[in-house]
């Protein structure tokens, strides 16, 4: 139903990369999204989650990560990833310096620019032990 | 993803199709690894049926880019569209390695 939030808890592990994606395919077709912002979409879920599997918990012990998402309206998406891991906000991370030739270039370090390039607005909050990491996305860039 | 290897011209250009993500990355720079490892020193990697590259698969092309240029050769990209094209400009990669529009242009170079 419009408006009411949607949630999915999982284990914070490469595995659940394929059914989150799944989860909030589902929330783009009810938000009727373009597939362009889709693709978009799944880019910033993906860049969020592997944020928290490599850096939120410590290697060996790793714990979940819920993801929610509502539709207000059509065209627009409200998406919410949590996790109890490392407190983290990605928000304050330095931006990398795109400037550099090859072989200065690093290899990483272009996810949480991504993340800030694609998404419409993005919230970052700590509460209670969780991680809060909030966006929207709408069907116009 | 699936990733289709041939000879143009006397190059190795790799086809790849689907999506590279964090899982599939790998595949694709282990596939590159193996051409390198077989003798290639530039590699041309048509992208024109990838619907879709994150991070992950950034890392990887910045990574087998660096191994060519440390062998002299050249990572050569071609026919990107939509979303992968708009990662690669952003990112800048697009001023980093050369992009063509078409697998015959990317063979002749320049």
């Amino acid at each position: 139903m419009p408006g009411i939030p949607q949630s999915l808890t999982l284990i914070a592990k490469p595995e659940s990369l394929a059914p989150v994606t799944e989860f909030v395919r589902k929330g783009a077709r009810e938000a009727n999204l373009p597939e362009l912002r889709v693709r978009e979409l799944e880019l910033l879920i993906e860049e969020i989650l592997v944020n928290i599997w490599q850096y939120s918990y410590p290697e060996g012990a790793p714990g979940t990560v819920a993801v929610t998402y509502s539709v207000p309206r059509p065209g627009e998406m409200e998406i919410e990833v949590a996790d109890q891991g490392v407190e983290f906000d990605p928000l304050t991370a330095d931006p990398p310096d795109l400037t550099l030739d090859l072989s200065r270039r690093p290899v990483g370090g272009l996810g949480i620019f991504l993340l800030k390039s694609f998404a419409n607005s993005m919230n970052y909050r700590r509460h209670l032990g969780w991680n809060r990491l909030s966006f929207w996305i709408s069907a116009s860039p | 993803m699936t990733i289709d290897c041939i000879q143009v011209e006397g190059k190795v250009v790799l086809h790849v199709v689907g999506r590279m993500d964090a899982e599939s990355a790998a595949q694709f720079e282990g596939q590159c690894d193996s051409c390198i490892s077989e003798g290639s020193t530039s590699l041309i990697v048509d992208l024109g049926d990838l619907s879709y590259v994150s991070s992950m698969g950034l890392r990887s092309f910045v990574g087998v880019a660096k191994k060519l240029k440390n062998k002299g050769g050249e990572l050569r990209i071609c026919r990107l569209t939509g979303l992968v094209r708009q990662v690669f400009e952003i990112t800048r990669l697009n001023q980093l390695v050369p992009m063509y529009d078409s697998v015959e242009s990317a063979v002749i170079g320049g």
